[in-house]
């Protein structure tokens, strides 16, 4: 059943899997459609919208609700360890970049994925903690079900971490992290998270106390 | 307030510490006071132990073990997972045996132990976010009393204080009763025993003689 878009006074609602146009060079499939021998078809039930894009209208659809963020590869994601082994390390993503996502990715990183240098010397146990808050990248889809991750590179590791009494502990260098009221260090693989706008930062207390 | 040679209950706290240059040792059953850091608060009930100079520690009857890197532990396998074993040792988690951690062992030719078999070995590592890592080798690959231990032996639980209690050469009990009668016992320190003996009765007088002395 063919039907051409309508404007947006009379927007067209679609089901999924109803076809929408063919594709030729005047209609490309946008997000919430995919094309099949020669025609786009809507994925999700919702509003069609054309968007005119590099001289070249691209079909899309909406639905309410609908998060269509999802990790893909050589994103920085950020995550939250959940289980250590000595094997790997499984934890849950929490955000794709800036955007929070609506329900957690279950997710892997490799003992080998965990720094670049001395892959095989690796100890999980002193690298990640359940409970711990990390940036990765997301490598090339394998798994159904599991994204796999990799914290090898120095701005990707722990950000946040708690004690093992409960305080959130302070960075001291690429390997460690003290707690401030306990003074127990905890060793730990640290992001080297570099502030925005350096200019920005150097006006800030924290950036002078760090240089020090 | 707790003094010392006291019975003292969780909650309660320990003050005028005795420390060397700041330092003090605290064992099993101590913490240090988040509110008051000079002070001790107390997480098992038992009696408060004093060595001189700065040793504190808590004495109670425990059943509980918590894995610890070096024990020596006695355990039953559970599952075999590929090429590892989850082997039962009494703590929060099965711990995990490499099937490759014998004596002899290759990939080529792995040991031969069933589901159900008692396996004395050592904790490589223990973590609490972690489960326990068991070898039954030492650093030169070498399994000295280590390994799968033979099936016509008999595995009891005791509790923490007496498997320690035993483990001391000075105790009596074990030697008494080597004079009467050979027999053969594995101490695992997670509160495990394995006998063994030449006659049915000797085994159950060996039993009769741990009730005893579990019960002082």
């Amino acid at each position: 059943m063919d039907e051409k878009p309508k404007s947006k006074q009379n927007p067209l609602i679609c089901l999924p899997g109803q076809r929408l146009c063919p594709s030729d060079n005047t209609y490309t499939s946008g997000q919430g459609t995919y094309e099949r021998q020669g025609y786009i078809y809507s994925q999700l039930a919702g509003y069609v919208d054309i968007v005119d894009k590099d001289k070249v209208k691209v079909v899309e659809v909406h639905s309410k609700g609908e998060q269509t963020v999802v990790p893909a590869q050589g994103d920085i994601v950020t995550a939250q360890v959940n289980l250590i082994t000595q094997q790997f390390c499984k934890c849950f993503i929490k955000c794709v970049g800036d955007t929070v996502l609506r329900r957690p990715f279950r997710a892997l990183i490799r003992k080998e994925d965990v720094r670049a240098t001395e892959k095989d010397k690796v100890d999980i146990y002193k690298s990640f903690r359940p409970g711990d808050i990390i940036l990765a990248r997301v490598l090339p889809i394998t798994e159904a079900h599991t994204y796999q991750l990799s914290t090898a590179e120095n701005e990707l590791g722990v950000v946040i971490a708690h004690s093992e009494r409960g305080h959130r502990m302070v960075p001291i260098s690429w390997t460690e992290m003290q707690c401030p009221k306990t003074f127990v260090k905890e060793p730990r693989k640290v992001a080297k998270v570099v502030p925005e706008n350096i200019n920005q930062a150097e006006d800030k207390e924290e950036f002078k106390s760090v240089q020090e | 307030m707790a003094n010392i040679g006291e019975y003292v209950y969780p909650g309660d706290v320990v003050k005028n510490v005795k420390s060397i240059k700041g330092i003090t040792i605290i064992g099993p059953g101590l913490r240090q006071n988040e509110e008051n850091p000079n002070t001790l608060c107390i997480s098992q009930a038992g009696k408060l132990c004093f060595r001189e100079p700065n040793t504190y520690w808590i004495e109670g009857k425990r059943h509980r073990y918590i894995p610890k890197k070096g024990d020596l532990v006695l355990g039953v396998v559970a599952k075999k997972a590929g090429d590892s074993l989850k082997v039962d040792i009494g703590s929060a988690e099965f711990a995990a045996l490499p099937m490759l951690a014998f004596e002899g062992a290759t990939k080529k030719q792995k040991p031969d132990v069933q589901v159900g078999d008692v396996i004395y070995a050592r904790l490589l590592s223990a973590h609490r976010e972690m489960e326990p890592e068991l070898i039954c080798v030492d650093s030169y690959f070498k399994a000295g009393r280590l390994g799968v231990l033979p099936n016509d032996g008999f595995l009891i639980n005791i509790s923490l204080n007496l498997t320690q209690r035993l483990l001391d050469i000075k105790d009596p009990l074990l030697p008494t009763l080597g004079k009467k009668f050979p027999y053969e016992i594995v101490l695992g320190v997670n509160g495990r025993m394995w006998l063994n003996a030449k006659q049915r009765k000797d085994i159950l007088t060996l039993l009769r003689c741990i009730e005893a002395a579990e019960a002082d």
